[in-house]
């Protein structure tokens, strides 16, 4: 019953974007199979859906840009392969919401239906590497005697502990052992640097477990948000907006002529200038506002219960900033001020995201013809 | 209450959210086509009016007071079968997790919010044809 209707889920849209391919699949099977009544027809057939297949996830993984990786793979086979329909389902969801496959999705997808395998082997991995850590602090502890008893009997109660079945689980795991080092380090002078030792080495793990978490949505040269990151997060924020019925405003910002920065003196001074302006703008808004860099010399920040007016305002104050703390470059012939051209726009429930980014960028392009330097809205 | 100007076949949807923002807008979406709306703003507000009028569609939020998007799907799956109503989850949880559950639970199909009237009409003409 479930799968009957599940299977309708697919159907509903008549040829969905994943399934067009499927359906010339068959076409091509049923035809092949009507044509060979030899005795290997079934062999054949069973050989060539196999290709077939495999054609067909391959031409929908690059319709959605999406890198045939062996576990991407995987999911589109299984998709097209068609028995698992509650996969089916779920990424048609996806297909045809315009959220697009990323990495995110594709790994929850693979973890969800494929298997459990690879994220649990990292995690297996960072787990085994504490316990290892923590054994080692456990002797040093117990080795320092009565001092460390405490300290010994928090590692013990740690150790004891189911260990990260989750990312989550494992974050807090390993936070509560930096803290009871710490804690420990204060106290004994004798086994201090052994423990500080480990501590540091246990530290390095959580960093790295989060820095790759982090990385992926970074820009490397400015350090704002991706582009990546400012797809995922403005339907979010569009999403809670329409949800709330708060405000919701967006900027986009654009360095003024930046060709012109990179054709005299070079990419590297222009990097150092997209620096500059992502660092300014960043000190320019709030903690719950969004910087990311649009493209190229173009960076667009998102701000959540901000109506048009505050986010004119907004915008006025990068402007501002720009000027008042300059970039600092002993260049020949020496540059003029840096400055940036910003259109303001606000998201009413219900508009494309397209739309509404299209709305700013209209208004950044009036700010530009009206001579740069300046904040306009749409 | 007969519509003022009664469409020939016309489709009973039923908009379910707490946001009355989300409701208003896609009532504008829809109205003045085919479609004949009325609203609820939770889960067990949907199951009381699906009693006295089975709607063809429910748009269905997720994270609702009272009763959520998916304890109301299952109510309405176990009621009425799988054909009747037609159910559109509309939420903003975009996890696989989520999605898996409405899928396995009878959704006919699924929106991420937010949404633009384009997306509405076509998941709703979707699962209607």
């Amino acid at each position: 019953m479930i799968g009957a209707h599940v299977a309708g889920l697919a159907g509903h849209h008549g040829e969905r974007d994943l399934d067009k391919r499927q359906n010339e699949a068959d076409r091509t099977r049923m035809a092949l199979r009507s044509q060979d009544s030899g005795r290997h027809s079934m062999y054949l057939a069973t050989a060539l859906q196999g290709e077939l297949l495999a054609d067909a996830a391959n031409a929908s993984m690059k319709r959605f840009g999406v890198v045939p990786t062996p576990d991407n793979y995987m999911l589109w086979y299984e998709y097209h392969a068609g028995n698992n329909a509650v996969l089916r389902g779920t990424m048609d969801v996806f297909a045809s919401n315009g959220t697009g496959f990323d990495d995110n999705v594709l790994h929850d997808l693979h973890e969800t239906f494929i298997s459990a395998a690879r994220e649990a082997e990292i995690i297996r991995d960072t787990s085994k590497s504490i316990q290892e850590a923590l054994r080692s602090l456990i002797e040093v502890a117990q080795r320092a005697g009565s001092d460390a008893d405490d300290f010994s009997a928090s590692l013990t109660r740690l150790a004891a502990r189911q260990f990260g079945d989750t990312k989550d689980s494992l974050r807090d795991l390993v936070g509560q052992l930096v803290q009871e080092s710490h804690k420990m380090a204060g106290k004994s002078q004798s086994t201090t640097a052994e423990i500080r030792d480990s501590s540091e080495k246990i530290e390095t793990l959580e960093r790295n477990l989060a820095k790759a978490l982090a990385e992926a949505r970074t820009d490397g040269l400015t350090g704002a948000a991706n582009r990546k990151a400012f797809d995922s997060t403005i339907r979010r924020l569009a999403g809670d907006a329409m949800n709330s019925g708060d405000e919701l405003a967006l900027l986009m910002v654009d360095a003024d002529r930046f060709k012109r920065v990179n054709d005299t003196w070079g990419h590297q001074v222009g990097d150092e200038v997209l620096r500059h302006i992502a660092a300014t703008l960043k000190r320019s808004v709030r903690g719950q506002d969004f910087v990311a860099r649009y493209g190229g010399e173009e960076f667009a920040v998102l701000l959540p219960f901000t109506n048009t007016e505050s986010a004119m305002s907004v915008a006025e104050n990068v402007r501002m900033a720009l000027l008042r703390d300059p970039l600092q470059l002993q260049l020949t012939p020496p540059m003029n001020p840096l400055t940036v051209s910003i259109g303001v726009a606000s998201y009413e429930p219900g508009d494309p995201l397209a739309e509404w980014i299209g709305r700013a960028d209209a208004a950044l392009y009036k700010a530009k013809q009206e001579g740069r330097d300046r904040v306009r809205c749409a | 209450m007969t519509p003022v100007n009664p469409v020939a076949q016309s489709i009973f949807c039923l908009l379910t959210d707490d946001s009355p923002t989300v409701r208003r807008v896609a009532r504008r979406f829809l109205e003045g086509s085919e479609y004949e709306i009325d609203e609820a703003e939770n889960g067990q507000a949907a199951l009381d009016k699906c009693a006295v009028r089975l709607p063809d569609v429910v748009l269905l939020d997720w994270n609702m007071p009272v009763m959520n998007g998916l304890e109301s799907l299952r109510a309405m799956r176990e009621k009425y079968g799988r054909q009747k109503p037609r159910v559109v989850l509309c939420t903003t949880e975009s996890g696989v997790d989520y999605i898996r559950d409405a899928v396995t639970h009878g959704a006919d199909d699924y929106i991420i919010k937010p949404f633009d009237a384009k997306v509405l009409r076509s998941k709703l003409a979707g699962v209607l044809k």
